[in-house]
């Protein structure tokens, strides 16, 4: 198992600042304590993944990043989560603001009701007042990016529930880049997709890192062993292991570590 | 292990005998069925002739002149649709002109930002609502609402805009009982707000939450998710309970009888009384007799047009969104 991983090209600059600080994190839905102290670093301009078996917590984890789950009053997080220094779990934050700079793609594509080009322009829009020339721009480079550009150049106007689904996916995270976010959740992208779907948004994932900061949430290791210069090993809310990649991978401290990544369990 | 695999597999047992499917009952059961789906088609075909053959008297002693001519006098035997045309239309279109947005503010409220503790008990008032009979919306219009609406609002108003060209026609109340045309819009739109309502919360509820989700992960604020992308979600659906509502406004008949005034003549004011299809047919049907009986059926012949081509309308608009 191990020799059959193909690990990522060691690009992983140990002196790069970190971005993200999640500092003695707990959350709770309800009474119910779904993570226990958590302390990871998300470097910048690196892919941090997080992996671990259903309902470890990896999921919970990234949606606390963006602020999703103050949709539902029953969930709290307590600790701190330091963007740039700035706690961003606390109240007085303008969680819209932090939605704009901390963006997400989900397990399943959400074009939204809209064409194809308004999908991109419509997270511009909401914090830019671009001219139109500039928004066009805009919006040809993000879907530019996402490598969705040639496939939908001559229909802008259709609809992008049209699109297939890992198209759709694409065009997400064009929505998501056009932006101009600092840094881009991904809560399993490709677990959707057909391979060649997920071949593609992986080499995306291996550009995108060069300008954003990345985390990403994935069941499947050997995607995680591939896009990632750095891995948290999740289990039953706590983080287990967490170092660069090639030591999760190759030479793990925990045991837990090494029978989850050879597929002894989970 | 059953008690019959076990005789089976014991050695010299007798082999089991397996029942033929009878065969008759398939075809009494697909007979019944296509006759209960026949029947909708016999009762439709059966309503249209039926109304087309009572009303065609006063088709043809009217011609076109029975559906623009404004004039209902049984004395002389003159009938003409007009009025009671024009009024169904207005107060089905002001039913929805408040009806509408009102609904639409209280699905996304209940979906999107009630407290929990809040939902249902405004969900359940809903659904009663909904089940409340017309005759209750009517008596309640007649009783309550009219004289309070004539008080407060019809005479102020009035007083308001005498004299001021366009509006002061269009809002100015001859004799401010409180019945009339808008009065009838307005309980019609108490009457459709529950239907719109509910059907439009439960669409909303069921947009995928990740949908929700990723709208307001790029930043956007609740109003800005609820118009661009929640409501368009469920846009199909919602014109569709819209024209539902517009359904019942239109052919809606005892609560409007109450409230509308009863007016033969056409006004140029909303504020006056006046009358729709439904409550002129409910008012004469006792007394009409001949010639007087056809017209009104003919009346019938043309609420069932109208309602007709609201639903090819609101089709065509299903349609329209679904393409895009």
């Amino acid at each position: 198992m191990l020799s059959t991983l193909e690990l990522s090209p060691q690009s992983l600059d140990a002196e790069a600042p970190v971005r993200i600080a999640v500092k003695n994190l707990d959350f709770y839905y309800g009474e119910h304590k779904a993570l226990k102290n958590i302390n990871l670093d998300f470097r910048d301009r690196h892919v941090t993944a997080l992996i671990g078996p259903s309902g470890c917590g990896k999921s919970t984890l990234l949606r606390i990043f963006n602020r999703i789950y103050s949709l539902y009053p029953e969930q709290k997080a307590t600790g701190e989560i330091l963007l740039d220094g700035r706690n961003i779990i606390s109240n007085d934050v303008d969680v819209n603001e932090l939605r704009s700079r901390v963006g997400m793609v989900f397990q399943k594509p959400t074009p939204f009701p809209m064409s194809i080009y308004d999908n991109v322009a419509f997270g511009i829009r909401l914090y830019e007042k671009p001219p139109k020339s500039e928004l066009d721009d805009r919006v040809e480079g993000a879907l530019r990016r996402a490598a969705l550009w040639d496939e939908v150049k001559d229909k802008l106007k259709s609809s992008g529930m049209g699109l297939s689904g890992g198209q759709q996916q694409r065009l997400c995270i064009a929505r998501t880049i056009a932006q101009k976010p600092e840094v881009i959740l991904f809560d399993e992208p490709t677990s959707a997709l057909d391979p060649i779907s997920t071949g593609k948004i992986e080499d995306l994932l291996e550009q995108l890192k060069s300008d954003f900061t990345i985390a990403i949430v994935t069941h499947n290791m050997q995607q995680a062993a591939r896009i990632s210069q750095y891995t948290a090993f999740m289990y039953l809310g706590e983080v287990v292991e967490f170092a660069p990649t090639n030591t999760i991978f190759m030479n793990p401290a925990k045991k837990q570590t090494q029978d989850y990544v050879t597929g002894r369990f989970g | 292990m059953t008690a019959a695999t076990d005789m089976t597999s014991m050695p010299g047992a007798t082999p089991i005998v397996r029942r033929t499917p009878k065969a008759t009952f398939d075809a009494v059961f697909r007979n019944a069925s296509f006759g209960a789906a026949m029947l909708v088609l016999v009762l439709l075909a059966g309503i249209m002739v039926s109304m087309v053959v009572g009303g065609w008297p006063a088709f043809r002693e009217f011609g076109l002149g029975f559906i623009t001519s404004s004039v209902w006098d049984t004395q002389n035997e003159q009938y003409g649709a007009w009025p009671a045309i024009v009024g169904t239309l207005s107060t089905a279109l002001i039913a929805l002109v408040i009806g509408v947005p009102l609904s639409l503010g209280i699905a996304v409220y209940l979906t999107q930002l009630a407290p929990a503790w809040f939902k249902k008990p405004v969900a359940t008032a809903i659904e009663l609502l909904a089940a409340v009979p017309s005759i209750i919306y009517g008596m309640w219009g007649l009783f309550v609402f009219v004289p309070l609406f004539a008080q407060y609002v019809q005479i102020p108003l009035s007083n308001i805009v005498e004299g001021m060209p366009v509006v002061g026609t269009i809002l100015y109340s001859r004799s401010p009982s409180g019945l009339g045309i808008f009065t009838a819009g307005i309980i019609l739109a108490f009457m459709i707000v529950p239907f719109i309502a509910s059907i439009t919360r439960d669409m909303l509820e069921q947009i995928p939450s990740v949908l929700r989700e990723s709208a307001y992960g790029i930043g956007a604020t609740t109003w800005e998710v609820v118009r661009h992308v929640l409501v368009p979600q469920a846009g199909v659906s919602i014109i569709g309970a819209v024209m539902l509502g517009l359904g019942r406004a239109l052919g809606e008949t005892m609560a409007v009888t109450f409230v509308v005034g009863n007016a033969n003549r056409l006004s140029a004011s909303i504020l006056d009384p006046g009358s729709t299809i439904a409550s002129r047919i409910a008012n004469e049907f006792n007394e009409a007799l001949g010639l007087q009986l056809n017209a009104l059926i003919a009346l019938g012949c043309i609420l069932f047009f109208v309602t007709f081509v609201v639903l090819v309308i609101a089709r065509l608009l299903v349609a329209r969104v679904k393409r895009y």
